[in-house]
C-alpha cells in the first residue's frame, strides 16, 4: 500500500488546542507521527528576564490556559526558595485548597474536551457548566475567572471572604451529586468504553523509559505524585490516596483522571476542616520595584493536574530573574510519549489519544 | 543517603565537585568530557527519570551552562523511598563560541525534544541528535533568541517596525 503524509493540523475537529501532528499513514494506520508545536510560542521565558520578580505573574499564569494556578504556585515556590521566604500556616492551607479547586476545574475541562471530541455533547455541557460553577467561586475569591494571579511569593494575596468555605463545600456537593450521572452517561457507558479501551497503550516500562509523568504513569499503576513524594503547601497535613489503574490505555487514563478529581474534592473537605481558623495569609515582601533577590539557583517541582511540573530558576542578585525555565508535563508527554503512543493506531483515534495523554499546547510552547 | 551518593561520585569520578545546598537537592559540577559517563552511572544507580535539560547563558564568562536534572521513579507501588525525593542537577560548561555538545538520547530517550529546544533557542549543536529541526520558531534568527546578547526590542523594531502604515503604502512606499 502507498504511504501518505497527512497533516493533522490545528484546524482539525479532533484536535484540541493549537497543535499539529504530521502523520505518516498507510491506509488508516499510522506508521510514524511527528509532533509539531509552536503555534503559541510567545517567548515567555525570555520576556521574564526583563521584568521584575512580581511583574512576571501575569505572564506566568498564561503559560497554561486551562490551569494557570499551578503555574503561579510553582513560580511563587521558586521565588520563595531563592529569597528564603516562609509561608504562614494558614497561607499554606489556602494555597492547597486553591490548587485543588484548580485541579477539579482543570479535570472538568479535560472531561469536556474528551466528551466533546467523541460526540458526547450532553456530558460536555455538564462538565462545562460544573467548571463554570467553580469559576464563580474563583471569581468571588480573586476577582477573575480564569487568570487569577492570586498566589504570590510569601503566601496568597488575600484571605478567604466570610462564608466562602461554606459556599465552596455547597458547590462541590452540587458537582459531586452529578457523579453517578457522569458515570452512567460517560465513564461507564459502553459506547465510550468501546471507543477508548485498548487505545494508545503505554506500558509502565515504556512510560518510564520515555520519562512520562502524571496520569500516563498513574494509569500503569505507578503512584508517582509529587504531592506525596515531596510535599509542598499543606499536603503533608492531610491524608489522601493516589488513584491508579493498571490498563495503561486511554480508558484507564481517563478513569484515573475521574478518580483524581473525586479525591481532590474529598481533600478540599479535609483541608477546610483542618485549616487554622485565623492567622496571617502572607509574609510581607519588600517593595516589588526594588526587590533584589540574592544570587543563586533553585529547582522546585509540584504536581499540576497534568503531572510533575518543574521550574529551574537562576538569579544573579538583580531585580529580575536571570533565567527561568519551566519543565511542563505536556512538553514531555506531547513530544515524546504522544509520538510513540500514536504508532500503529488508527487516524480516527488521534484526538482520542492526545486528549487522554492530557496534552495542552500552550504549556509546550510557553 | 545523599552523602553516600556524594562519596560514591567522588570516588568514581576525578573532576567532579559535589554540593548539597539543601536536603533533597544535589548539584554536581563536572567537566564536559565526563558528563556522559556520569549520566549513565546515575542511571545505573537507579536515578532513572530524566526531568529536564536547561541552559543558562553566562555571557560575562563567555560560557553556556547546561543543566541536566535527574531524579528517580518509585521502585514499588506502595511505598516511597528517600531516593525519589532527590533531584540531581548535573552541570557542565561549554564554550560560547564553539557551542557544541554531545546528545544523551542513547541514555535517556526523552532528552530529544529538550535538546532540540536548546538547539533552537541557544544555538548549541548536539552531535548525534537525529533531528535538530526547528521546533517552535518560524523565522530565521541571526542570534538565537534566548542568548543574552539578543535584543528583543531591537529585533521587534527591525522586523515589525519597518512595516509601512496604510497611508504610507497608498503613497507608494513598500
Amino acid at each position: 500500500m502507498r504511504e501518505l503524509k497527512l497533516y493533522f493540523g490545528p484546524q482539525h475537529l479532533g484536535m484540541v488546542g493549537n497543535f499539529s501532528i504530521t502523520l505518516q499513514v498507510e491506509g488508516d494506520r499510522i506508521i510514524k507521527a511527528e509532533s509539531n508545536p509552536g503555534y503559541l510560542h510567545r517567548g515567555f521565558e525570555k520576556l521574564m528576564e526583563q521584568r521584575t520578580w512580581i511583574q512576571n505573574f501575569p505572564l506566568v499564569c498564561r503559560i497554561n490556559v486551562v490551569e494557570p494556578d499551578h503555574m503561579e504556585l510553582i513560580y511563587s515556590m521558586g521565588v520563595e526558595k531563592l529569597a528564603g521566604i516562609e509561608v504562614p500556616e494558614r497561607g499554606k492551607y489556602i494555597r492547597s485548597i486553591f490548587c485543588e479547586m484548580a485541579r477539579v476545574a482543570s479535570h472538568l475541562f479535560g472531561a469536556w474536551a474528551y466528551a466533546n471530541m467523541l460526540g458526547f455533547d450532553t456530558v460536555a455541557n455538564w462538565a462545562m457548566y460544573h467548571r463554570d460553577l467553580l469559576l464563580d467561586m474563583f471569581e468571588e475569591l480573586t476577582g477573575a475567572r480564569v487568570y487569577h494571579i492570586y498566589l504570590r511569593p510569601g503566601g496568597v494575596r488575600r484571605d478567604f471572604p466570610d462564608g466562602f468555605t461554606d459556599r465552596l463545600v455547597k458547590t462541590l456537593h452540587k458537582i459531586g451529586g452529578k457523579v453517578p450521572d457522569y458515570n452512567a452517561t460517560f465513564f461507564e457507558n459502553r459506547l465510550f468504553q468501546k471507543r477508548a479501551e485498548g487505545i494508545g497503550i503505554v506500558t509502565r516500562k515504556e512510560a518510564m523509559r520515555m520519562g512520562a509523568v502524571g496520569h500516563t504513569l498513574k494509569a500503569t499503576g505507578l503512584k508517582y505524585d509529587i504531592r506525596k513524594i515531596e510535599p509542598y503547601a499543606a499536603y503533608d497535613h492531610v491524608d489522601f490516596n493516589i488513584p491508579t489503574r493498571t490498563g495503561g490505555d486511554a480508558y484507564s487514563r481517563l478513569l484515573t483522571i475521574r478518580d483524581d478529581m473525586i479525591e481532590s474534592v474529598h481533600m478540599i473537605f479535609k483541608l477546610i476542616d483542618k485549616m487554622p481558623k485565623t492567622g496571617e495569609v502572607y509574609t510581607k515582601t519588600p517593595n516589588p520595584f526594588k526587590w533584589k533577590i540574592p544570587a543563586g539557583e533553585a529547582y522546585v517541582r509540584c504536581e499540576s493536574a497534568r503531572g510533575e511540573l518543574g521550574l529551574y530558576m537562576v538569579s544573579n542578585g538583580g531585580t529580575n530573574p536571570y533565567r527561568v525555565h519551566f519543565n511542563t508535563p505536556s512538553f514531555n508527554n506531547g513530544l515524546t510519549v504522544l509520538e510513540k503512543a500514536l504508532e500503529g493506531e488508527s487516524i480516527s483515534d488521534v484526538g482520542n489519544i492526545m486528549i487522554s495523554l492530557y496534552v495542552v499546547a500552550p504549556e509546550i510552547d510557553r | 543517603m545523599i552523602n553516600e551518593l556524594k562519596q560514591k561520585l567522588l570516588a568514581n569520578f576525578n573532576d567532579v565537585q559535589v554540593n548539597i545546598p539543601e536536603d533533597n537537592r544535589m548539584t554536581v559540577n563536572t567537566k564536559k568530557e565526563s558528563l556522559l559517563s556520569l549520566v549513565s552511572y546515575l542511571k545505573n544507580m537507579g536515578y532513572n527519570h530524566f526531568a529536564m535539560l536547561s541552559c543558562v547563558d553566562w555571557i560575562d564568562d563567555k560560557e553556556f551552562e547546561l543543566i541536566y536534572i535527574i531524579s528517580a521513579y518509585p521502585q514499588d507501588d506502595e511505598h516511597y523511598q528517600d531516593k525519589e525525593k532527590k533531584n540531581i542537577l548535573l552541570k557542565t560548561r561549554i564554550s560560547r563560541v564553539k557551542a557544541k555538545f554531545i546528545t544523551i538520547i542513547s541514555i535517556f530517550e526523552n532528552a530529544e525534544p529538550y535538546e532540540r529546544e536548546i538547539h533552537e533557542m541557544f544555538g548549541i549543536h548536539f552531535e548525534g541528535h537525529p533531528r535538530l529541526t526547528p521546533l517552535m520558531l518560524e523565522r530565521d534568527y541571526k542570534i538565537p533568541p534566548f542568548r543574552k546578547d539578543f535584543d528583543t526590542n531591537k529585533y521587534v523594531e527591525n522586523t515589525f517596525g519597518k512595516v509601512p502604515s496604510i497611508k504610507e503604502r497608498k503613497e507608494g512606499k513598500k
